[in-house]
């Protein structure tokens, strides 16, 4: 068999997304509803920090800015996630009716196919979002700005990314061996919202927690602070990428597993 | 002999819902972290500010308000808007209507099962959890008796705002980005998220002429007063009132002018 690179991936990717588009744009109403809707959750995001900031004018010395900062990076590293991996929401309908088979019977990866069938247009709204923040918090912290910055935030982005897709990859696998996975895959999703919080909130067990096993901390606090205290940057913020990719794998290796256990239904 | 009927609807929920035990324990567990979080946040936060009392809560206040506020909104989130929406998508509402019970009501009865099922299991286990860590901040007398009150009016308030909502489905068969919106405001602005205590002035007299304050925020600043003077409490609870006819009503007219107008695919 001719081995598949990545440009026969892209272009199967690239036919089924279109495809997908085509579909949901023939459901105007709800495309325009969910678009606002994804706006209305960022604006209330941002109030109910702004509130708290008017109240408090520094966390842990973490300035107005500065978790700014954190929160428009969280924002953007969850981009790939709710575009490119939505489908991991329908994962346990679809084993539990038994439609999932379909996807074991096609000669091509099964965890690819799946993910590809699904491109979510609204995460867009939030990445421009999360891109206004975070310049508008750059800005106002007179970070400057250089080449070696931007590769380096772009290096933290995907790193931060590749998190967060682990986890909700990890969360949806569950429902190849418990029914009802919906409560796992929404405490993984409740969790992103803490990422934005700096780590050194919490106590050593906790920060332990946050770093090694539920890996939040790897999705805005490691990765921000390369770019916001360059001076002191701990190991752990440049191995973060590592971490990022050993993490995906593992998800991976874990839905490919449960996938590869599937049974069917039977009908 | 009308109750009992209602009632064999909510012996039913209990028995499904206690099919899932597993979700339970990801839920406590959810609840668990979540409380974690809140704490350590709240803590760091408090500690910046450098006063122990901020717009008159203490720690122990924020702390008690903020958590209560998720432990009811696990008790009273039913996913209502999801129920409704699927069943019209799906058709499977023609034979609920044809069931000889108003549809609002079959829901709400059909739904109470959980409500007491979440209670002992989540929000009871809550409670104590906060009223230990706190070392008992929270006030045990005659306030908790109108905390109860006001809770079950707040639960009426809730089903009725889920209930319009809902009936906005049938129009727009957009079932995501309605219920993320209704979320989102009846989260912010009934000051689950941020104590309304802390808002800006401006804002805290547009929240209390809207219904939302009456969900969360006024069977918890009923909780947290110790000392209830009878002229403030009943001030609240005869708003809670109001809004608690009022929109059921509400709800009540706009289900009816809508059913008229309803086409449902198939069944």
């Amino acid at each position: 068999m001719k081995k598949r690179g990545f440009h026969f991936y892209f272009r199967i990717y690239c036919k089924i997304m279109a495809q997908d588009i085509k579909s949901k744009m023939s459901y105007r109403a709800d495309f325009i509803i969910s678009t606002i809707g994804m706006i209305f959750t960022n604006i209330a995001g941002f109030i109910s920090f702004w509130i708290l900031f008017r109240n408090f004018p520094s966390i842990d010395g973490w300035t107005y800015y500065e978790m700014l900062f954190l929160y428009g990076f969280s924002l953007i590293s969850l981009t790939p996630v709710q575009c490119l991996f939505d489908n991991n929401w329908s994962l346990r309908q679809n084993v539990y009716s038994g439609d999932f088979i379909k996807y074991c019977f096609r000669p091509i990866n099964t965890f690819f196919y799946y993910q590809s069938e699904i491109f979510d247009i609204k995460g867009l709204g939030q990445l421009a979002f999360g891109i206004g923040t975070l310049i508008y918090a750059w800005c106002n912290i007179g970070l400057g700005f250089s080449a070696l910055m931007l590769l380096k935030l772009l290096v933290f982005l995907i790193t931060a990314s590749l998190i967060m897709i682990a986890l909700q990859n990890t969360a949806a696998a569950t429902c190849f061996w418990i029914q009802n996975s919906f409560y796992v895959l929404d405490l993984a999703n409740r969790f992103r919202d803490y990422a934005k919080y700096p780590i050194t909130i919490f106590s050593p067990v906790f920060r332990f927690f946050f770093t090694f096993v539920f890996p939040i901390a790897f999705i805005a606090y490691y990765p921000s602070l390369v770019l916001l205290r360059p001076d002191d940057v701990p190991v752990l913020s440049w191995i973060s990428p590592l971490f990022g990719i050993a993490f995906f794998w593992l998800s991976y290796k874990i839905w490919m597993h449960g996938a590869s256990q599937y049974s069917g239904t039977g009908s | 002999m009308k109750l009992k009927k209602y009632l064999t609807l909510t012996r039913a929920g209990i028995i499904e819902a206690l099919q899932f035990r597993l979700s339970f324990l990801v839920m406590v567990v959810g609840n668990l972290l979540y409380l974690i979080v809140v704490y350590f946040l709240w803590k760091a936060i408090y500690a910046s500010a450098g006063t122990d009392v901020v717009n008159g809560m203490t720690f122990s206040d924020t702390l008690i308000y903020l958590v209560l506020a998720t432990a009811l909104f696990n008790f009273m989130e039913m996913y209502i808007v999801w129920e409704i929406g699927r069943n019209v998508q799906s058709g499977k509402i023609v034979l609920d209507l044809l069931k000889p019970i108003e549809y609002r009501k079959y829901l709400f009865w059909a739904y109470s099962g959980t409500f007491v099922t979440q209670f002992f299991l989540t929000f009871l286990p809550t409670f104590i959890a906060v009223a230990v860590v706190t070392n008992g901040a929270i006030p045990m007398g005659i306030n908790l008796l109108y905390f109860v009150i006001s809770v079950i009016m707040a639960v009426s308030i809730n089903y009725s705002i889920d209930f319009i909502v809902g009936t906005i489905c049938l129009y727009t068969e957009s079932i995501w980005g309605i219920n993320i919106m209704k979320q989102v405001i009846v989260l912010l602005l009934s000051g689950a998220t941020i104590p309304i205590a802390f808002f800006p002035d401006t804002l805290k007299t547009i929240v209390s002429y809207l219904p939302f304050q009456s969900i969360y925020n006024a069977p918890l600043s009923i909780l947290l007063d110790g000392e209830p003077k009878p002229q403030t409490v009943f001030t609240t609870l005869g708003i809670q009132l109001a809004w608690c006819i009022g929109m059921m009503l509400l709800s009540k007219l706009f289900w009816k002018t809508s059913l008229r107008q309803i086409t449902v695919n198939g069944g």
